[in-house]
Parts: structure tokens; C-alpha cells; sequence
């Protein structure tokens, strides 16, 4: 630890904001009215699906595109118009984009370099953040000569050596294979932790998203939908997208409707969520259950009946997939003695404070 | 004990047939790729035998190309004594070759960087301008050329050759170098920027070796062109003393009596090969990837 403490140097970290940020691309707009807080120190997460405008946020921040609209400050310095180079910040790229002709310690120390420091000092800045990396042993290698993973390491380590106040990831893991995007995943989390930089990542895999947050922003072409811990969006979600987004199964949609006073799913009542304002008779809603919370009914108590068509055993946990109705599939988290034959049928219901209710314009009803 | 004996009986005739098929693809590939290097190696070698004939049999026939009669180098004592020195000539060569060899490489280097990566107004229909010179033949353009140096007062100068070539392999050039451009991430580019490197810097010492094959290649033709090119030269220098060594050929030729020395033309012809050959050499694995540059990834 005390050679990342070397590496970080005395550390002023800071928070970024965006206000009323716009993008346009020509007469496209890539991003829309993006207001956001970030603070000193915290992991943030941009997810969303592909082609929603996270990486051109993050490119924004960076200074590598040119905001159409809005204002970005870094540390409370309005850096809007600012070089890159003069933002304190440092970037990971997806394809990692080190510099083919270069060895490994000229890639880490480059940006040293040009800012004219010392040799003594790159070497040393260098040398320090090689061995936190495990990178010592290749400091004399080119990058065509190393793996996915070191070359990964290797463009970290670069952002390291800038000592930046903000670090910014684009999809950095995407081409690595599963094991070692897991590693290099816990890597740049304990990372953060020593680290204690400001740290913004984006990605499109909601499982990175969920690991590795402070704080997740969910965009959906090019808004934002939604900000918060993980926790938060998992258990309370705005709307309809960020509940099918987050979470892996996806959560469930069912359609109901108000009748006789009560929320029916194919006609059979569920226990009432405790909406503040009770929709009117008539209504059609979207109840929203997460696999784990659908469970097997007690005999007598109100229940769905789902028809049992796979299952998924994974070890620890089965999933089984069915029919709620014609046309209505569901996913739930069964024990595995339970019998997930094709056919089977089985009651099915779930605790009230795990459903959610979803209007038909797709926002969350509470 | 059985199984010992009889295996290789077995065996054998399978994989000598196997090795038979192979042995026969290699061979007839070899036999083709001597063929084809013979063909382009005959030119060369008649010349390089030919230019050792004595003078006597230096105006015979040319067959067979080789000495008959002994060995000589009189044909390049003629060569040498012609004019001025042979190394003048080299030297006016030289200076044409090279200069236009780096007047190109500069010039389509930040071109094709231009072009790659910055947006400009009829970015698009100036690329295809400069693309459709290439099918205008130069020698219909001779005339103009001529009177262009003439009012610049550079007509009759190794300068206004070094021009005149720059101008004539710009298009290839150019091309090439955006290509080449187009071919490094723009990543690398913007880690580059996040470094804070700007203007000249990012060119030489972040793209500059990333595009190199391609410099290579485009200074290698430029170079190879201007060294061979004939006709401009014969327009353009009118004094003596000015010829390359293509224009220094043909005066040879008209030598004594007004006819024709073909041992020192022949010599004279050996001579220019050399530094062609030489720097093909040394560059041919640049050369290569520069022109695949792109191809494969
Ligand atoms: N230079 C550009 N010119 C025009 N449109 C662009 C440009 N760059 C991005 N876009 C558009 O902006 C939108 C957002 O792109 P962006 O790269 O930010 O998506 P993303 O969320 O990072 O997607 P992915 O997960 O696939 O990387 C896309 O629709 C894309 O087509
Ligand atoms: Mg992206």
C-alpha cells in the first residue's frame, strides 16, 4: 500500500458536475439535458444499451468531443472549453490505444514526459506504478509482445503515472475473456479503494455496473433515466427500462389490471403493493417481480398459476421458466426439489413489498 | 514380432505417395518462380555483360550479350571521360532523386494527415481532384510545365526538376499517405491528446512511426522515379552540365563521330542501377508493409 501511496502523491481528488449538458452530432442529438453530480472519490457507473451516448458522455468529459451545450466542471473549475490535457483527468480506452512503438515504461511515462518532468521522476513515477500493476518484469517489452490482460495493465498503469484527479474508463474489460475481465474487474476495484480517485466506467454489462458502483447512471438514448446505488435502482427502480435493465435474470412483467377493487394477473388477485393513490377501476398496469421474490404459494393463499415450461440449474440455484398466461412468461427462483417437469403447474405468489406497479406510459406508480 | 516387420511394408507406400504429392506442388512452384526471376533478371544481366565487352566488340551485334574477346572496363574509362566526371552526373541525379524523395514525403505527409483527420469544406471533391491528375498523362502537360518554370525562372535548373517531379508523384503520394493515416486507431491519437501532446509533436513523435512503411514506400518511389525519369529532364535542361544521368545517356550515345557508344551506354546504365538496387534493398521490408499497409489486420 505504501507504494500506491507514493504513486498517488499528496491527492487533492475532486467531483465533476455536468449542467444542462447537450451533444449533438450535426443535426443528430446524441445526448439530452444531462444534469449531473459526481462526487470527490466516488465510482460511477454509466450503463445502458449500446448506441445510448455513454461513451460520447464520457468523451465529453474527457475534452476529446466538444460539448454543443452545458457546462463541465472538474473540482469546481469550469473545464468546458479546457485541453484534455489540462482537465486532470485520464482515460482507459476500450481497444487500450497504447502507443505501438513504444515500450512499455515509454507508454507509462509519455505523458510525463512531454510535460517536460524530470527523467528521474518518470522513471521513479513509472517504476512505482509497474509494481503495482505486476508489470516490473515487462517494462522493456512493446505492447504487441503482451497479453489482453498486461496490455489492459499497461494502459491503467498509464492513466496511474498522469496522477489525475478523475479517472475515466470506456468498456475496458470488453476484450478481455470472462475469467480475466472478473480479475482485472477486482483489480480496478481495489484500485479505486487505494487509490481513492474520483473514477467514472462506463460499460453496457449491468453485473460490472452492480459490482463496481458507488453510484449507477442509467442512460437510455442519450438521457438519463435514472441515478443512484446500486441498491437503489435494483430495489427502486423509476421506471419500466431501469427495472428490466438492472438485475440479470430480468426482473418479470406481468399485466394487471384493476378489477373488483383488486390487482388481478389473468384474472387472479395479487397481494396489494400499497400504491399512496389507488388507481381507478379499470386500469391497466405492469407489476414488476424480480425472480427471487416470486414463491410457492401456501395452500389456500391467493396465487398465480405458473405452467413450468425449462429449468436452469445452476448449482446453487435453480431458475425456472413458465407461463403466467398464455403469452406471459416469467422467470422464478425455485428450491430444487421443487418439480420444474414441462407441464407442471404450480401456484405461484409473491410478498406485497416486492412488487412493483408500473403505469402504462412505463413510470414507476408508488 | 510380426506387427515390426510388416508395419513399414504397410506404411511405406502411403506416405511416399503423400510426400510425392508435395515434393511435386514445391517443385513445380520453384521451377515457375525461377522462370519468372530469370525473366526479369535477363535484362539486368545483358546489360551488366555487355557493358564488360571490349570497345572493338562493343559495336557488334549483341549476341551473345556476354565479353567474347576478353574482358574490359574501357567502356566506363569512355563513361567516365565523357562530359564531366560520371560523378557529377551521379551527384545532379542524386540531388534530383533526393530532393524530390523529401520534398514528396513532406509535403504527402501532412496531406494525408490532413486529410485523414481533419474535417475542411469540399474536403471530399479536393481528395478527388488531386486522385483524378493521376489520369492526365504528364508528357501532355510538358508544355505548360515549361513555360509554369520559365516565368519562375527555374527553367533549366535541378530545382525546377525537383519540382516538376514533386508535382507528378504528389497524387500517388498523397493517396498512399492518407491511407496510412486512416489506418492508426484514433484512440491512439487521443490518448496522445489526454498526454498532451499537440500539433508538430503529435505528428512526429506519435503518428510519425505508426505511418513510417508508408513514408518509406512513398519516398521510395519518388525517389526511384525522379532518378529514372527521362523525358522532363531532356525538355527541362538545356546545359550540359545540368543533365541526370538518363539525359547523360542519349548524349553519350552521339558520341564520337555522332555514333553510337553503346559499351558506355551500357556502362552507364550498370552505374545507375547501383543505388537503386542498393536502397531497395535495405527498404524492401518497409516497402512491403507499406503498400499491405491496412490489408490484413
Ligand atoms: N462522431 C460521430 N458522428 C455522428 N454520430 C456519432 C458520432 N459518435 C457517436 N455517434 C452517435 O452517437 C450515439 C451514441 O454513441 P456512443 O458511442 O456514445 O454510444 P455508446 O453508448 O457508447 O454505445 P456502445 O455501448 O455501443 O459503445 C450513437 O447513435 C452514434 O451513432
Ligand atoms: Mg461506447
Amino acid at each position: 500500500m505504501t507504494r500506491i501511496d507514493h504513486v498517488a502523491g499528496e491527492r487533492k481528488t475532486s467531483g465533476v458536475s455536468l449542467q444542462g449538458v447537450n451533444k449533438w452530432f450535426g443535426a443528430v442529438q446524441v445526448l439530452g439535458d444531462i444534469d449531473l453530480d459526481i462526487q470527490s472519490g466516488e465510482f460511477v457507473v454509466f450503463v445502458g444499451p449500446s448506441g445510448c451516448g455513454k461513451s460520447t458522455l464520457l468523451r465529453l468529459i474527457a475534452g476529446l468531443e466538444e460539448v454543443t451545450e452545458g457546462e463541465i466542471r472538474i473540482g469546481g473549475r469550469d473545464v468546458t472549453d479546457a485541453d484534455p490535457s489540462d482537465r486532470g483527468i485520464a482515460m482507459v480506452f476500450q481497444t487500450y490505444a497504447l502507443y505501438p512503438h513504444m515500450s512499455v515504461a515509454q507508454n507509462m511515462g509519455f505523458g510525463l514526459k512531454v510535460a517536460g518532468r524530470s527523467k528521474q521522476e518518470v522513471t521513479g513515477k513509472v517504476a512505482a506504478a509497474a509494481d503495482v500493476l505486476r508489470l516490473t518484469d515487462y517494462l522493456d517489452r512493446r505492447p504487441g509482445q503482451l497479453s489482453g490482460g498486461q496490455r489492459q495493465r499497461v494502459a491503467i498503469g498509464r492513466a496511474i503515472v498522469r496522477d489525475p484527479d478523475v479517472f475515466l474508463f470506456d468498456e475496458p474489460l470488453s476484450n478481455l475473456d470472462a475469467e480475466l475481465r472478473v480479475e482485472m474487474r477486482i483489480e480496478i476495484s481495489r484500485l479505486h479503494q487505494s487509490l481513492g480517485n474520483t473514477m467514472i466506467y462506463v460499460t453496457h454489462d449491468q453485473t460490472e455496473a452492480m459490482t463496481l458502483a458507488d453510484k449507477i447512471v442509467v442512460l437510455r438514448s442519450g438521457r438519463i433515466e435514472q441515478v443512484g446505488s446500486p441498491a437503489e435502482l435494483y430495489d427502486d427502480p423509476d421506471n419500466l427500462f431501469v427495472a428490466g435493465f438492472i438485475g440479470s435474470p430480468k426482473m418479470n412483467f406481468l399485466p394487471a389490471e384493476v378489477r373488483g377493487g383488486a390487482i388481478r394477473v389473468a384474472g387472479h388477485p395479487v397481494p396489494d403493493p400499497g400504491l399512496r393513490s389507488r388507481p381507478a377501476e379499470g386500469t391497466k398496469l405492469l407489476l414488476g417481480i424480480r425472480p427471487e421474490h416470486l414463491r410457492l404459494a401456501k395452500p389456500g393463499e391467493p396465487a398465480l398459476t405458473v405452467t413450468a415450461q425449462f429449468a436452469e440449474f445452476l448449482g446453487g440455484t435453480t431458475y425456472l421458466y413458465g407461463a403466467v398466461a398464455e403469452g406471459v412468461d416469467c422467470v422464478m427462483e425455485v428450491d430444487r426439489s421443487v418439480d420444474t417437469r414441462q407441464g407442471a403447474v404450480l401456484n405461484v405468489t409473491a410478498m406485497a413489498d416486492d412488487i412493483r406497479c408500473f403505469g402504462e406510459n412505463g413510470l414507476r406508480l408508488r | 514380432m510380426s506387427s515390426a516387420t510388416m508395419d513399414p511394408a504397410v506404411r511405406a507406400p502411403v506416405r511416399a505417395r503423400g510426400r510425392g504429392r508435395i515434393r511435386y506442388h514445391r517443385l513445380l512452384f520453384h521451377v515457375t518462380a525461377v522462370l519468372v526471376a530469370l525473366l526479369f533478371l535477363a535484362p539486368i544481366f545483358w546489360v551488366v555483360a555487355a557493358s564488360f565487352r571490349t570497345p572493338a566488340e562493343s559495336g557488334q551485334p549483341p549476341l551473345p550479350p556476354w565479353p567474347t574477346q576478353g574482358f574490359s572496363i574501357d567502356s566506363y574509362l569512355r563513361l567516365e571521360k565523357f562530359g564531366q566526371s560520371i560523378l557529377h552526373y551521379s551527384g545532379n541525379s542524386l540531388f534530383v532523386a533526393v530532393g524530390t524523395a523529401a520534398l514528396t514525403i513532406v509535403v504527402s505527409t501532412l496531406a494525408g494527415y490532413g486529410f485523414s483527420r481533419f474535417r475542411f469544406p469540399l474536403k471530399g471533391l479536393v481528395f478527388l481532384l488531386i486522385l483524378a491528375t493521376i489520369m492526365v498523362p504528364f508528357q501532355s502537360i510538358l508544355t505548360p510545365l515549361f513555360l509554369l518554370l520559365a516565368k519562375l525562372g527555374l527553367q533549366n535548373t535541378l530545382i525546377g526538376l525537383v519540382l516538376i517531379y514533386t508535382t507528378l508523384q504528389l497524387p500517388f503520394s498523397v493517396f498512399m499517405m492518407r491511407n496510412a493515416f486512416d489506418a492508426v486507431p484514433r484512440e491512439i491519437e487521443e490518448a496522445a491528446r489526454i498526454d498532451g501532446v499537440k500539433g508538430v509533436r503529435m505528428l512526429v513523435q506519435v503518428m510519425g512511426p505508426l505511418v513510417l512503411p508508408g513514408v518509406v514506400t512513398v519516398g521510395l518511389f519518388a525517389f526511384l522515379n525522379a532518378w529514372n525519369e527521362f523525358l522532363a529532364a531532356l525538355v527541362l535542361l538545356t546545359d550540359q552540365s545540368k543533365f541526370t544521368l538518363p539525359v547523360l545517356m542519349t548524349a553519350v550515345r552521339s558520341g564520337r563521330f555522332g555514333s553510337i557508344d553503346w559499351g558506355a551506354v551500357q556502362a552507364g546504365v550498370t552505374v545507375m542501377m547501383i543505388p537503386c538496387l542498393i536502397l531497395f534493398l535495405i527498404l524492401q521490408r518497409s516497402y512491403i508493409r507499406g503498400l499491405t499497409a491496412g490489408a490484413v489486420k
